[in-house]
């Protein structure tokens, strides 16, 4: 193994032993080393797709703070779309007026890219359906349940303004 | 704390309840998704709050409660991607709405 490769093999096998312990929950040594060997496998196989920019970067404080304060954000926009979809189900489904917008990203890093696109998906309302890089910008292409700006800009803050600045902060 | 959980649990079921009917009742295919996101969002995350809670609290298991939380995570990660795979093959594949849509960005672009 190169040595380059060091930092992103540890790190995948820090993730992959953690989960290990949290899934196995039995602290004897025969679970703790069998974890061991089985995640040094998965992690040398798979680190090289699995990291690709620094490996321990939730090590620097305010980048986990940062992802603290994130989830709270990130669940109360979650709970407003939520209930704004179920009111439209609940409502005969005829109070939609999709379509699909194509916004602008200011993100730099490519994980709070994929981030990002994750938390819109999951968010109910909009789907991200693909990522496009034109002239050294990056777009979205989400579709919207319910379209109320067709202006780029505007669409785009109204989706993700909340999100996009909590992400920012984590991958800054 | 058996009312938290109880009320965590219901709060589930309506959402699960609320996407269903999106699902069956929505106008075209990709609507029908942003409903789904209904169901695997709050509706599983309630549930699985409201079990881990009961977990931690009432059975007083910790190891089960670790394991449900991180099925939550897990959820959190990996339903996105699945998500985001379908709709895009969708649109690949011709689906399209019956109605008009209010502004088609990704088809003004790609289906030239």
């Amino acid at each position: 193994m190169p040595k380059s490769k060091l930092p992103a093999f540890v790190s995948t096998f820090c993730l992959c032993y953690l989960i290990w312990v949290l899934l196995t929950w039995r602290f004897t040594a025969q679970e703790l080393i069998a974890g061991a060997f089985v995640s040094a496998a998965v992690a040398f196989t798979t680190s090289s797709f699995f990291i690709h920019e620094s490996a321990f970067w939730l090590l620097r404080p305010q980048r986990f703070l940062a992802l603290a304060a994130y989830f709270p954000v990130f669940l109360s926009e979650l709970v407003k779309a939520n209930l704004d979809v179920a009111g439209r189900c609940f409502g005969g489904c005829r109070d939609v007026n999709p379509g699909i917008v194509k916004v602008p990203v200011g993100l730099k890093s490519d994980y709070g890219q994929a981030m990002l696109a994750n938390s819109i998906t999951l968010t109910p309302g909009t789907i991200t359906l693909d990522i496009a890089e034109q002239a050294g910008q990056t777009w979205y292409y989400i579709h919207w349940i319910d379209v109320k700006e067709t202006d780029r800009e505007k669409a785009g803050e109204r989706i993700k303004g909340r999100l996009e600045k909590g992400i920012g902060r984590i991958w800054e | 704390m058996r009312i938290v959980v109880d009320i965590l649990i219901a709060a589930g079921f309506f959402f699960a309840l609320a996407g269903a009917k999106g699902v069956i009742q929505m106008p075209d295919a990709f609507c029908r998704m942003q409903a789904s996101t209904c169901i695997t969002t709050l509706g599983t995350l309630g549930v699985i709050l409201g079990g881990a809670l009961y977990a931690f609290f009432v059975m007083g298991s910790v190891g089960t409660g670790v394991k449900i939380l991180l099925i939550g995570v897990l959820i959190l990660t990996i339903n996105p991607i699945g998500a985001h795979a379908i709709a895009r093959g969708a649109y690949h594949s011709g689906v399209r709405p019956d109605r008009e849509m209010e502004i088609d960005d990704y088809g003004r672009d790609f289906d030239e």
